[in-house]
């Protein structure tokens, strides 16, 4: 389980904060990019296995473009080498409002969606299941 | 859609000339039919008379020329039978009609005549029957007509009586009728000539004055119920008018209708709506009905350059009877090229102003009359207050937009923080920042408690704002299975209400019915989500909640009913408002934003439902929800919407 490196993009340095403290005392190594930009050059140097991911940065869906960068399916994409990489994808987006989202295949390749506040137990459970 | 049903058009869009015309018309065409009717009678009367009198009265008469004129009368009456036929078949114009009715009476005085003849000629008592052929020929024929037939008959008999008298044409008594001939005694001829004479002429002159007096009448109702029927059509313009008002607030579509119905109700070529401008020196077309691109496209309408529009946007009515010669037109030739020769033009007006003008536009010259005046007036006097109406309504539209989105900007600002914060509590009392002292984990613990009910408000709110956003469809409901939906939130409820020690029961009436119903899932799952957490919330263990569902008079009935605290007698006209909660409620739960029944009403009335309460305190409540069933081609698909995978965005 240890050694594991997980990457956090999010700009709120408080949330990446209370996202970091479980991920390290549960053995992982945990990285933090402030925004989309920082957390794509992150992905090319640090090679995560696993990311979490801010919907809402500089923009309201900045979060769905990266996700879109990495997991794309086309073949010359530049991060074609992360396209396994499991994407935790956070929302403060409440799930009424006309702006709701839902893990889709077609629209958006992330593998698990949490609404925050995330309930570090629940997080670690399923990083755990996601890297094996 | 047309204002005008098809037959009333018709009878107006010709002009009054036509109707006058068609009902006169429609006289002679059923009096030739009549007369018609008559002469069978007649023919056969001939032949009876003639009959009788020689074999009953055994009187002596020229029997076989009597039986030939009633035969030859039925003959001929024969003939106009088939020509009316053939006319009527024909549809053929009235002056064959006249034709035929000059040909029927010409040949009946004929017959008439030799009937006269041969019963005695200045004796005989046939002569009365002529007075019947004077009285119809006057009220079919105009005078003159009816006079020349009248003189006609004098000179008929008075003919046959002197070519008897002079002995030219031999005379042909009823044997036995008579003591003594009286057809060569003088006094008694010219007596009797001038007596008939006189008659058939006083008769002619009464029948023809009545006559021309009850057509005098029948025009007078004639152009009676015409404008009877103008009123009427123009009465429910004017009512569709008012509903058109009350109903679109679409400006557009107000506009479109009102020319439609004004042109049609007038009965005239075309009618617009023109607009000023931002700058208020053009006026724009923004409704037109019946006049052609080209027309609409000879130039600005400029209220600098054009007369007729200064004097009209200063609030007076305008009518320019011939643009040809009006000074007041500023394109007389294109006018002239569309085939405008009349216009009338009526303000659009607000508290603060002009705002256009409406204008009838007609290809007769002199076309519209006062009464037509008033009329365009009234519709104009409609338009305005449609316009005034629309433009408030958007305006009204466009602040609760803004107002719901600085909601939603504000909840979202207020929720990102709130979460933060409890995920950083969260780190600390899941212990991954060290260990705590119990006081300090309690401590904490009681903060993230605040932070979470404070979190549950704020999504509350932004749920308020964005059903009020939703107000203008942006979420595209579809149907709902409810069974599906209430299956979910029993089996949602079932861990807490063991634990709570509360039976919960599910009773499904749908008899295998999924219960569509038109909405959105998270809508549907919020309405009943907050109506068994209420349920369960109040409703003290050992206690029960029932959900059912059932079709009651074809829609669809939910109930939720507990045997909790109940609400308070005073409280229940409250429990829907904002904020509130009853007092009841606060003492057993002290957290609750008095929100969720709120937002429970709100998505139902949005779908169509209701939701009504009954309530005893301590005994329980019932919350009954009414929504209406979506009546899809098939239900399968509504009952599957419910386990297709949620769409990334809805």
């Amino acid at each position: 389980m240890t050694n594991k490196k997980i990457l956090i993009i999010d700009d709120d340095p408080d949330q990446r904060l209370s996202l970091r403290l479980p991920l390290e005392s549960a053995g992982f190594s945990v990285h933090e990019a402030a925004n989309s930009a920082q957390g794509l050059v992150a992905v090319k140097q640090g090679i995560p296995d696993l990311i979490i991911l801010d919907v809402m940065m500089d923009t309201a869906t900045a979060g769905f473009q990266v996700a879109l960068d990495l997991h794309s399916a086309d073949p010359t994409s530049n991060y074609k080498e992360f396209r396994k990489t499991p994407i935790i994808m956070l929302t403060a987006i409440h799930s009424t409002t006309p702006l709701r989202f839902a893990p889709d295949d077609d629209y958006l390749p992330v593998e698990v969606f949490f609404e925050k506040p995330v309930d570090p137990d629940v997080l670690l459970a399923k990083i755990r299941e996601l890297l094996g | 859609m047309s204002l005008i049903p098809e037959g009333k058009e018709k009878l107006l869009k010709p002009g009054a000339m036509n109707a006058r015309r068609s009902l006169v018309e429609a006289e002679l065409v059923s009096s030739v039919g009549w007369m018609i009717e008559l002469r069978w009678i007649a023919g056969a009367g001939v032949l009876l008379a003639t009959w009788v009198v020689e074999n009953l009265f055994r009187l002596d008469a020229a029997e076989w020329p009597l039986y030939a004129i009633g035969l030859t009368i039925l003959a001929y009456n024969l003939v106009f039978y088939l020509q009316k036929r053939l006319l009527n078949h024909r549809a053929a114009p009235i002056s064959a009609y006249y034709r035929l009715a000059k040909w029927q009476v010409a040949l009946d005085w004929l017959a008439i005549t030799l009937l006269i003849y041969f019963s005695g000629g200045i004796e005989s008592p046939v002569i009365f029957f002529f007075f019947f052929h004077i009285i119809i020929a006057s009220i079919l024929f105009p005078p003159r007509t009816a006079f020349g037939f009248t003189l006609l008959a004098i000179v008929l008999l008075t003919g046959t009586a002197l070519l008897e008298y002079f002995g030219i044409l031999p005379h042909s008594p009823i044997g036995g009728f008579l003591e003594s001939p009286l057809y060569q005694n003088g006094l008694y001829v010219s007596a009797m000539l001038l007596f008939f004479s006189s008659t058939a002429l006083i008769t002619a002159y009464l029948v023809t004055s009545i006559q021309e007096r009850l057509r005098a009448r029948e025009e007078d109702v004639v152009n009676l119920s015409e404008s009877l029927q103008r009123a009427t059509v123009r009465l429910q313009a004017l009512n569709e008018g008012a509903r058109t008002v009350g109903s679109t607030l679409e400006l557009a579509q107000v506009f479109n209708r009102l020319v439609r119905t004004t042109a049609e109700a007038m009965g005239v070529q075309a009618c617009t709506i023109r607009l000023l401008d931002q700058s208020g020196q053009r006026l724009e077309p923004v409704a037109v009905y019946g006049l052609s691109q080209t027309y609409l496209n000879k130039g600005p309408v400029e209220v600098e350059s054009n007369a007729l529009a200064r004097q009209v946007l200063s609030g007076k009515i305008v009518n320019v009877p011939d643009v040809i010669n009006s000074p007041l037109i500023q394109y007389p030739e294109e006018a002239k090229q569309e085939g405008i020769r009349s216009m009338l033009s009526a303000p659009l007006a607000n508290m603060e102003g002009p705002l256009g003008i409406l204008r009838a536009y007609a290809v007769e010259p002199n076309r519209f009359t006062p009464d037509d005046e008033a009329f365009l007036a009234a519709i104009a006097a409609q338009g305005s207050i449609a316009i005034e109406n629309a433009l408030a309504y958007q305006a009204v539209a466009a602040l609760e937009q803004s107002k719901s989105q600085f909601v939603r900007m504000v909840t979202h600002e207020l929720r990102s923080p709130v979460s933060v914060i409890r995920s950083l509590l969260r780190t600390l009392t899941g212990g991954f920042a060290g260990g705590l002292t119990p006081q300090q984990k309690d401590i904490l613990e009681r903060a993230a408690h605040r932070a979470e009910f404070l979190q549950g408000l704020i999504d509350d709110l932004l749920d308020m704002a964005a059903g009020k956003a939703e107000v203008r469809g942006r979420e595209t409901p579809e149907p709902v299975a409810l069974r599906t939906s209430l299956e979910k939130i029993v089996r949602r409820f079932e861990v807490s209400a063991r634990e709570k020690d509360i039976q919960l029961e599910w009773i499904d009436r749908s008899d295998d019915d999924p219960v569509a119903v038109l909405g959105t899932k998270d809508g549907i799952d919020r309405i009943f989500n907050n109506l068994v957490s209420n349920a369960m919330k109040y409703t003290p263990p050992e206690g029960k909640v029932t959900v059912r569902l059932a079709r009651v008079n074809g829609e669809a009935q939910v109930t939720i009913e507990d045997t909790g605290i109940g609400v308070p007698e005073d409280a229940m006209q409250h429990l829907f408002e904002e904020f509130y909660r009853a007092p009841n409620a606060k003492e057993m739960e002290r957290e609750g934003t008095g929100l969720g029944l709120t937002i429970v009403k709100d998505l139902i009335t949005r779908m169509g439902g209701h939701i009504s309460v009954k309530s005893t305190q301590n005994v329980g409540s019932q919350f009954t929800v009414t929504l209406p069933i979506h009546q899809d081609e098939s239900k399968q698909d509504a009952g599957e919407a419910q386990d297709q995978p949620q769409n990334a965005m809805a």
